[in-house]
């Protein structure tokens, strides 16, 4: 790994630390690991408790409330508040729940959301790992959240679990393809799949500008993986309770809650790689011009939250597979041939 | 264009997001009740009431229930008057039945007991225990209430 | 072999959306709806026996315990119903204070409608602004008779008391505003392709059907049947008014919605010409302090937000009535919930149950 960090030198120092004491390399790697999954799980659950409390005050002023306000100046350590009080909450298993299943669920929901944050591009040289996949690497791990919301709804013994178990499936599975092709694009201008890559070649133009369809698509698919109003079916809490939450107390139901929160933060950052340029932009530093358009990005997720109602299953699948997906087709072929129609003149 | 009406509604809540705050907070603030308002609980005349059991007879839920006594010079007066509170409908046929303007409301929204029983109020003993010791008006005390909290609160900040 | 069968889903009685506590046990083919029976009775407190042990006059403060969102009118009924028993003439300006609170209770009734159905499909938001709105209404019903929900203002005869001198500047004040409210949820909900293609052809109920089954209300009219009790047997003095009476094509969810929505408009307008119209006066006709009413039996029936209510009284000449029986409107439109519901999702159930609007403080009477 040739990027030298400011993360990176702070594990070098820790790594130089713990050499002196513990006599083995490998007990110091092992000791490094688990200090790394130490780290992202607090990187995590923060992110989760300031979005939490974002939503809250973003819903708030859309409807014209305060929001919280009590917790702490302006109501800030609300959600620090509402984090201690699941955690002392009762753990209630349902009776006939299948046992191992429903203890892994929320757990393995949680660790794909997890690793998805080591391709983060948060500064030029500042990324944990610059895979040469990494958006593959980002697909992949994301969409491995079908599998444990199925889980979850079909070990809670509980019917309407199981119907929100049911539609995760049909929704992510669906909306999974638009998002990809619509990645596609991306990955033809930038010829990469590599994260800094990609948001090297934005330096001068955005793909935003190039790729505004593939934009739109992605927006509207990544909100659907998410689960995310318009599409929180999987949720839809008028309809089916909280889907496969719905018997989840206390700690396992906040870590449903974390990996909600950290999926959000997590396509806001790939939708700022892929089509605001990343960590580009003038006078100020990177990493601010990166938490920023994050920060935007997020805030359009909670704004489409706050405004409209929800879709219907069979609206929601066939606007996946006959507009999205013919749309994103679409963008595949006009980028291929303005490609080559690019080169071909200059 | 398909969009339209979602982009006009996006617009709406942003403009709701930048624009006034409609709630008020609560403990801090409180509404001032209208002069009509019903609401709390019934509060006696002791010196007023005649006894005569009008309001307890209007009363279409059985909330009221007194006792009458007549002293030496055969006047009436009133032994016990109870008010369930927890019963009330609050529709005001009480206060509009009696003749002498007796009873009214404490205008204190803030009813809510711990114990059901604290629900039931005992008019007769709070009117007496009122005309014997100074009058504190309940208005005034909740407005010391609210500055005590106001106080804290800026201490904290 | 492989075999499919249906499931049993129970929906409520404590479910977010079932708007009180009603329980409706769906069988579902996966998501496709094959049954929806409602079963109600959680909110059942007897209201109609406890009439028969109260005097007529005791009896309209349980009258607002009935439908609770818009007890002006369940006052208006039943006063009206006894009026027409004892014979008793209301002085001019009561008939048009009544004509005020009824119509304002009506706009924040169908206030709570629009928020309740924003929030079942999703939008929370669209609730939050419903309530709002509804909030200005409730404080003019707070300064004229000192309550937000149980106002027990209608009695026999009048209305208990004249409205304040500050009533009719707010009430100005709220109906100038209003248009630019209704807009605002225009712009927010009905332009909104998403809540307009999930309420489109959803829950179609044919006129004829809807006539045959006894609906009544915005349900009826937007099947498309131009029956309002206002217009056809003008109780009050409801002739003096101009209005139209909205109504829809094909009785989906959607026309339901529209139906609402514009009556608000309608209510806004008859609220204006009875301020424009008012005379002064009293409020209150004499009417003997303890009612006897002749034996024998009446009904009378108003326009509700929810449809036609109706009191039907049978009197045995003493102070408590023999029997009194509500005609619930919304007991009797739930009765269509199965029909409109089948072969539709889970979803679309949220969305008829919020469109019919039935509430269960009086489904359970
Ligand atoms: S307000 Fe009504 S219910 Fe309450 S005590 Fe008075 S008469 Fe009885
Ligand atoms: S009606 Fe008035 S005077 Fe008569 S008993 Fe009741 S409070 Fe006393």
């Amino acid at each position: 790994m040739q990027e030298i960090t400011g993360l990176f030198k702070i594990a070098e120092i820790l790594r130089g630390i713990l050499g002196h004491f513990l006599p083995d390399p490998q007990l110091v790697d092992i000791c490094m690991s688990l200090i790394n999954i130490g780290a992202i799980f607090t990187i995590i659950s923060l992110t989760a408790v300031v979005l939490v409390y974002t939503e809250r005050k973003v819903s708030a002023f859309m409807q014209r409330r305060s929001g919280p306000n009590r917790v702490g100046p302006g109501g800030t350590l609300q959600s620090v508040a509402d984090m201690i009080k699941l955690m002392a909450k009762e753990d209630i298993m349902p009776a006939g729940a299948d046992k191992w299943m429903w203890i892994l669920a929320p757990i393995l929901l949680f660790i794909p959301a997890a690793a998805v944050f080591v391709v983060f591009p948060f500064d030029n040289k500042a990324i944990f790992a610059d895979l040469n996949i990494g958006i593959f690497y980002f697909i992949a791990m994301s969409s491995q959240s079908v599998l444990p919301f199925l889980m979850a709804g079909w070990a809670s013994n509980n019917k309407y679990s199981l119907v929100g178990g049911m539609r995760t499936v049909a929704q992510m599975l669906s909306y999974e393809v638009p998002m990809v092709l619509s990645i596609l694009g991306i990955v033809m201008l930038a010829g990469s799949m590599r994260m800094s890559t990609i948001v090297a070649a934005q330096q001068h133009t955005w793909f935003i500008v190039l790729q505004p369809i593939a934009f739109v698509v992605y927006v509207i698919t990544a909100t659907a993986e998410i689960n995310r109003a318009p599409f929180d079916l999987v949720e839809g809490e008028s309809e089916i309770v909280a889907g496969p939450f719905t018997e989840y107390t206390g700690m396992r139901w906040a870590l449903f809650f974390l990996a909600e929160y950290a999926n959000l933060l997590a396509v806001s950052v790939i939708a700022t790689t892929l089509f605001l340029g990343g960590w580009n932009g003038p006078w100020l530093p990177g990493w601010v011009w990166f938490f920023l358009k994050v920060g935007g990005m997020i805030f359009l997720f909670m704004w489409f939250r706050w405004t409209f109602p929800r879709l219907r299953i069979d609206q929601l699948m066939s606007f996946g597979w006959k507009v999205l997906l013919p749309l994103a087709l679409l963008n595949i072929i006009v980028t291929g041939i303005g490609m080559y129609i690019y080169e071909f003149f200059s | 264009m398909v969009g339209k009406g979602l982009l006009e509604g996006m617009r709406v809540t942003l403009k709701a997001f930048f624009n006034k705050k409609e709630t008020l907070q609560y403990p801090e603030i409180k509404l001032t009740m209208p002069d009509r308002f019903r609401g709390g609980e019934l509060k006696l005349d002791n010196e007023k009431c005649i006894a005569c059991g009008l309001c307890a007879r209007a009363c279409p839920n059985h909330v009221i229930e007194l006792t009458t006594g007549t002293d030496e010079q055969k006047k009436r007066h009133l032994k016990s008057y109870v008010y369930h509170s927890g019963l009330c409908l609050y529709c005001n046929y009480c206060i509009e039945a009696c003749p002498t303007n007796a009873i009214c409301w404490d205008k204190n929204y803030e009813n809510s007991r711990y114990f059901k029983d604290e629900l039931d109020v005992d008019c007769l003993a709070i009117s007496k225990q009122k005309s014997a010791t100074v009058d504190v008006a309940p208005a005034d005390k909740s407005n010391a209430e609210q500055e005590d909290t106001l106080k804290r609160r800026e201490k904290d900040e | 072999m492989l075999k499919t069968e249906t499931f049993t889903l129970n929906m409520g009685p404590q479910h977010p959306s079932t708007h009180g506590v009603l329980q409706v046990v769906l069988e579902l083919d996966g998501e496709t709806v094959v049954q929806a029976i409602p079963h109600m009775g959680y909110l059942h407190r007897g209201i109609e026996k406890l009439a028969e042990s109260r005097t007529y006059a005791q009896f309209i403060p349980y009258t607002d315990r009935l439908d609770y969102v818009s007890s002006m009118g369940n006052n208006l009924g039943y006063c009206q119903t006894v009026e027409k028993m004892v014979g008793i003439k209301v002085p001019e300006r009561a008939e048009y204070l009544r004509i005020i609170m009824t119509e304002l209770n009506r706009i924040a009734s169908h206030l709570i409608f629009m928020g309740s159905l924003a929030i079942d499909l999703g939008a929370s938001t669209g609730m939050m602004f419903g309530f709002r709105s509804r909030e200005r209404i409730l404080d003019l019903f707070d300064m004229a008779c000192g309550a937000r929900q149980t106002y027990t203002y209608i009695r026999f005869g009048g209305v208990s008391a004249d409205i304040p001198s500050e009533f009719i500047p707010a009430l100005q004040r709220f109906l100038t505003d209003f248009p630019a409210m209704l807009d605002e949820y225009h712009r927010l909900l009905t332009g909104n392709e998403i809540l307009y293609h999930r309420l489109k052809n959803t829950g179609v109920i044919s006129g004829q059907r809807a006539l045959e089954i006894g609906l009544t209300g915005p349900a009826l009219r937007a099947s498309g049947v131009d029956y309002d009790i206002r217009k056809v047997e003008p109780y009050g003095i409801y002739d003096r008014f101009d209005f139209s009476v909205p109504l829809g094509q094909v009785g989906d969810c959607w026309d339901r919605y529209i139906v609402r929505m514009e009556e608000m408009k309608q209510s806004a307008s008859i609220v204006t010409q009875a301020l424009e119209q008012m005379p002064e006066g009293t409020v209150m006709a004499t009417v003997p302090k303890v009612l006897k009413p002749p034996a024998g039996e009446v009904y009378h029936s108003i326009e509700n937000p929810r449809g036609e209510l109706g009191y039907y009284i049978v009197s045995d000449g003493g102070v408590n009535p023999y029997r009194l029986h509500v005609r619930r409107p919304s007991f009797i439109n739930l009765q269509v919930l199965n029909e409109a519901c089948q072969g539709l999702l889970i979803g679309d159930v949220v969305a008829v149950l919020a469109t019919l609007d039935s509430l269960m403080g009086e489904v359970d009477c």
